[in-house]
């Protein structure tokens, strides 16, 4: 036989290319998008995204577009830090406790399909209509898939990890903190990043409903004043803030999971 | 008096009102320094007495003492190897064979030059700040094997350590295997099928019957230490093979039917 030939091995993406590849569908769309504004074959609610970009512009020029925002972000982090924190702590706890996870489970099954907006009245009643409200409907929300990621993180924690660590002389703290907790993280983190989508999500239907400033509020009062170039505008603003946190929680994970990763792309055997 | 002695251990798992007799008054006892290496067929409960003398599962019965103390609970005095390895991917080579030198509060230069000579000993100190994730599967257990050396306990257990190994792998792991002994002289328990890997490795084979688990015979192995690959090839290696067989054999076709 000859010399065995060589396939042709495509060349890896770069950075670059995998990029542009992200990028062609949304700016095709806002290409149409831009022509058809121009030519007049949309309607008049679908306004041109150059006077978007120009509205946004202005409205983060003046400051009052950062207002709504910061307002938003205080809420959203405000109720994602609560909720995250408790959610993953007793999701930990139940995962490794039987007693904890019997404690929750019945009311956690109850209550998680319930779209948590719906309490909101009851929130304001309870505490008023200020920040608090919002921050406890958010922190609800940010529970459910944060509580259930943990658990299911901890309970399926490889019985021959924690075999192997007991053997080695761990305590049961050293277990925990050293064993379970690293292992549960790839599933603590994608519960992390759930809740956050949901964070934004119920920030804006929160201000949407009854409010004083914030993106949802934007969007409600644009449209009480035919504004859409304005509704526009806020809802890059959400889309933008949204993103970058989803890119901070993606970029932490990467780092966390540095050795983790590993196992989930390799070839080796 | 005998490093470890068990004596008329029993051992019944219970789910609902199954009940399933897994060990059934087996004693052993293994000298310091001595490799002894159980056979016995699938399913007859030599993993679970290697799990309960590592005080993963809880007896019913019979005694163990290591060192003339009773077992109680997992510890450091006993080095398990697992068939899985059981190594933490989120550390690295180092940061496991350290793991239990860490936990048990060694200051950290001291627990770094300990894990790093094991790691010599089983040549893999290349491959200190990889990931397990990166290494094949010999290479893995060659890592558990440092990590469990590098504690010093006083009994290796070892369960069907390279159970989960190619056929080639395997051979040139138990080579591996028996070249460290041949330096460490541990006292090790062996836990396999494969009655080629006890003879070879071990200075008494012991078999296991079909379930409930119980002794049925012993075999010394003098075949000459240190042990080369091609002992495998003398008429004395083939001998004590045969014996072993002819022990073991009746014992699988029992289990065999049980799962028919």
């Amino acid at each position: 036989m000859s010399r065995a030939r060589v396939a042709a091995i495509p060349a890896p993406y770069s950075r670059a290319r995998r990029a542009a590849l992200g990028l062609a569908l949304p700016l095709a769309a806002l290409i149409a998008w831009e022509l058809s504004a121009r030519f007049g074959t949309v309607p008049s609610y679908l306004i041109a995204p150059s006077v978007i970009f120009a509205t946004t512009w202005e409205m983060a020029a003046s400051g009052e577009l950062w207002q709504h925002t910061s307002a938003s972000l205080v809420r959203a982090m405000g109720g994602y830090a609560i909720g995250g924190a408790a959610g993953i702590a007793m999701g930990l706890l139940a995962g490794i406790a039987r007693p904890v996870e019997r404690f929750y489970d019945p009311i956690v099954s109850l209550t998680y399909p319930v779209p948590k907006i719906v309490v909101l009245p009851i929130l304001i009643a309870w505490l008023g209509s200020g920040d608090a409200s919002k921050i406890a409907v958010v922190t609800a929300a940010v529970f459910y898939p944060t509580f259930i990621n943990a658990m299911y993180g901890a309970k399926g924690v490889n019985r021959i990890y924690v075999w192997s660590a007991r053997n080695m002389g761990a305590n049961a703290a050293q277990v925990f903190a050293k064993v379970i907790l690293p292992a549960a993280l790839p599933q603590v983190l994608t519960g992390s990043r759930i809740g956050l989508a949901l964070a934004f999500i119920v920030t804006v239907a929160a201000e949407m409903q009854n409010s004083r400033g914030g993106l949802g509020h934007l969007v409600i009062a644009a449209e009480d004043s035919m504004r859409f170039d304005l509704m526009y505008s806020a809802i890059v603003a959400i889309a933008i803030i949204g993103f970058a946190g989803d890119r901070v929680l993606v970029a932490l994970r990467r780092r966390a999971l540095a050795g983790q990763a590993l196992g989930k792309e390799g070839a080796h055997g | 008096m005998a490093l470890l002695d068990v004596r008329d251990l029993m051992k019944t798992f219970r789910r609902g009102a199954r009940q399933v007799q897994a060990i059934d008054r087996f004693s052993l006892t293994v000298e310091e320094g001595e490799f002894v290496a159980i056979v016995g067929p699938s399913g007859c409960g030599k993993s679970t007495f290697l799990h309960i003398l590592g005080g993963f599962e809880p007896h019913d019965g019979g005694t163990m003492l290591l060192n003339g103390a009773p077992v109680e609970g997992p510890g450091p005095d006993r080095g398990m190897l697992f068939q899985e390895f059981a190594l933490y991917p989120w550390r690295s080579v180092i940061g496991n064979v350290g793991w239990a030198l860490e936990v048990q509060g060694m200051p950290k230069a001291k627990r770094v030059a300990a894990a790093e000579k094991y790691l010599k000993l089983v040549g893999l100190s290349a491959f200190r700040d990889s990931y397990p994730a990166e290494l094949s599967g010999g290479m893995k257990q060659r890592v558990a094997l440092a990590r469990v050396l590098a504690f010093e306990p006083r009994i290796l257990l070892m369960d069907e350590p390279f159970g989960a190994l190619d056929a080639q792998t395997r051979e040139l792991m138990q080579e591996e295997l028996n070249a460290i002994w041949q330096q460490t002289r541990n006292t090790v328990l062996f836990v396999t099928h494969d009655i080629d890997e006890a003879i070879y490795l071990a200075d008494r084979v012991v078999v296991f019957t079909a379930r409930p688990g119980r002794l049925k015979d012993e075999f010394e192995i003098e075949l000459e230490r240190p042990r080369r690959a091609d002992v495998r090839k003398t008429a004395a290696y083939m001998a004590y093979r045969n014996r072993v067989w002819d022990s073991l054999r009746d014992e699988v076709l029992k289990a065999r039917e049980e799962f028919r």
